[in-house]
């Protein structure tokens, strides 16, 4: 198990150098860069080379992106161009708030939705059932920017439970993490609910059955078990969409966070910060996905045994 | 030991067993034959008391165990029978156990729950019965998963799992259909052994009449929800009164038979969904008369504890027409 665990995060690496280039040359390619937000349109031309020479924004994008990775495997994410401090510092700043947000927006979308997918499956085609899933399905296809909107509107507006916006209390990232978390959620009611049902139907159940094991005891200890593989799929598929989603979120709820530095650098073409926070998003997301193939790999057997062979 | 009187079950209108009257005593071995339909696997979910499992029902008759009945039985004390006195063997080892589990803590379960020991006690006594299945290492293979074994050792698994509570009862439904030739002729010869040193009952869900002849005391041939013959598993083999059980007799290839001469029986089992009307084989039988497709045959006795349930029973022995 743990030469396995290395064996994958040695197989980041590749992908890790990938990512470097694709969030590199994303915001290159894109027309502006940063001097234009530092001068008035119409100053000096002089000036601005001056200026674009000492950014080292004259060079080719090949050496660019050299000096970048040069810094950036000593660990220096470089200095932002329009606040004139160490993107580090700008990303520590903010990451926690992300994490927050993210790490309560994957846990909601488990609990919650394994929670209801167990129930939907153990009253399986009854009102109960039918209920949840209905849910499942609004859940799963309103926007979240729109349903963050309405949520807003009711709890914070009208009812006054939690902060309309920012991150000065805890519980302003409630609304918030529901938000981002529950498309997530409704998938995974769905998928557990049909992994157990699915699972219900094959022949150790009814053996299971057979030996005088109870209907709760099944459901808990061995269905769930079987059930829990493919939504550890799907979780570790919805980490990309979690990451993405906390970045509209964040702005929709005007909450400090790695989404909000971003969306705020990319108007202001500060490329250290653009190229250091997407690197974080596009690490968490690897991490994350990680992480949802070992815990897998933990709970069966047998793809263990497949990935050694 | 089981007594099985008048047996009908239904799933919502369709009715896969009508009258079913079987008996199994202890130290016995009955088969229960018939071909794929014919609602062998039904009886076995009926005696465990799983049909609700599948969406069935018991609608009439009675299945009693040691003098309890089971068709009214509560859940709760069903628990208790299920697999503390009443085993259930299933055909598929490779999809019998699961997957998630190491093999040796799926055969503890049943001593934990109906034997009250604790997983001390019931790792040893696991390890023991493995070892009594004749799996060999049976400390070590404890702890593989079932896809690290082969068929052969994964249904020894399976029979150990319903071993571990310490049953009075086995059912084996096609315990051996799974298994290559050598494999099925290992397992055959384990279970009789177990029901010989351990005196149980054992009622044998077979196609095969081969293995009947082999092993079981008496057989209860099955066709299309029916008892149509049962038995000694002398007398039906030396004076098959049914040309169902002729026909199945007739399936069973020997050494030495010419070529093109071991005979099918034509035609399939009805569907539950479309019976045909007075006895269910009329369709199929070579002998059948007018009368076959009126009158639904009941069970006659031929011999002592020897049954037959078609019209022709007392004309239709070896040398009729």
């Amino acid at each position: 198990m743990a030469k396995y665990a290395i064996r994958r995060l040695l197989a980041l690496l590749p992908v890790f150098l990938v990512v470097t280039v694709i969030v590199f040359l994303l915001i290159h390619l894109v027309p502006g860069d940063p001097i234009d937000n530092l001068m008035r349109s119409g100053s000096d031309p002089a000036q601005r080379d001056a200026l674009s020479r000492a950014y080292g924004l004259d060079r080719s994008l090949v050496e660019q992106y050299l000096a970048w990775m040069g810094h950036l495997v000593r660990g220096d994410l470089g200095t932002a161009i329009v606040q004139r401090r160490p993107v580090a510092e700008l990303i520590g700043e903010n990451i926690g708030y992300s994490l927050a947000l993210g790490g309560l927006a994957l846990a909601f979308s488990a609990i919650v939705g394994i929670v209801a997918g167990v129930t939907a499956a153990s009253f399986q085609d009854r009102v109960a059932d039918r209920a949840l899933m209905s849910l499942a399905l609004v859940g799963s296809t309103v926007p979240s920017f729109w349903l963050g909107l309405l949520m807003i509107l009711f709890f914070a507006v009208q009812l006054g439970w939690v902060p309309v916006s920012g991150a000065r209390h805890w519980t302003s990232v409630i609304l918030p993490a529901t938000t981002v978390g529950l498309a997530g959620m409704a998938l995974v009611a769905r998928v557990t609910r049909i992994a157990m049902i699915e699972t219900a139907r094959q022949d150790f159940v009814t053996l299971l059955h057979a030996k005088g094991v109870s209907r709760f005891t099944i459901q808990t200890r061995h269905l769930l078990r079987h059930a829990l593989v493919p939504v550890l799929t799907l979780l570790s598929l919805r980490i990309g969409l979690i990451v993405g989603g906390s970045v509209t979120v964040e702005y929709v709820f005007a909450r400090p966070g790695l989404g909000s530095l971003l969306i705020r650098a990319i108007g202001q073409r500060d490329y250290p910060v653009i190229q250091g926070s997407l690197l974080m998003l596009a690490i968490a997301v690897m991490l994350g996905t990680l992480v949802g193939d070992l815990l897998q790999a933990a709970m069966d057997p047998r793809q263990r045994e497949d990935d050694r062979s | 030991m089981l007594t099985v009187d008048d047996l009908e079950i239904g799933f919502s209108t369709l009715h896969p067993l009508a009258g079913v009257d079987f008996s199994v005593a202890r130290g016995e071995i009955l088969g229960l034959v018939g071909e794929s339909g014919s609602g062998k696997s039904m009886t076995a979910m009926s005696v465990m008391g799983l049909l609700p499992l599948i969406g069935g029902r018991v609608t009439r008759g009675s299945i009693r165990f040691e003098g309890e009945e089971l068709t009214t039985l509560d859940e709760a004390r069903y628990r208790r029978l299920r697999g503390g006195r009443i085993a259930l063997i299933t055909q598929n080892p490779m999809t019998s156990l699961d997957p998630m589990v190491r093999v040796g803590p799926q055969i503890d379960q049943g001593a934990r729950l109906h034997l009250g020991l604790d997983a001390r006690a019931a790792r040893i006594r696991t390890v023991e019965l493995m070892a009594r299945m004749r799996i060999p290492d049976a400390a070590r293979v404890y702890d593989l998963h079932p896809h690290q074994l082969s068929g052969g050792l994964r249904q020894r698994i399976v029979i150990a799992m319903a071993l571990a509570g310490d049953p009075e009862l086995l059912i084996a439904d096609e315990p051996t259909t799974a298994l290559d030739v050598i494999v099925q002729a290992q397992i055959v010869q384990l279970l009789v052994e177990l029901v010989r040193e351990r005196d149980l009952a054992l009622m044998l869900i077979t196609h095969d009449m081969g293995l009947v002849a082999q092993a079981c005391d008496r057989v209860a041939v099955m066709y299309s929800g029916r008892i149509v013959e049962s038995g000694p598993v002398a007398a039906i083999f030396e004076d098959p009164r049914h040309p169902y059980t002729r026909a199945l007799i007739g399936c069973i290839p020997r050494p030495g038979m010419a070529e093109g001469t071991l005979a099918g029986i034509p035609g399939t089992v009805p569907s539950i969904a479309d019976l045909p009307s007075g006895c269910r084989f009329h369709p199929r039988c070579p002998m059948a008369v007018a009368a076959c497709r009126d009158r639904v045959p009941q069970t006659v006795a031929v011999a002592a504890d020897h049954g037959v349930a078609c019209l022709l029973a007392g004309a239709a022995s070896g040398d009729a027409p």
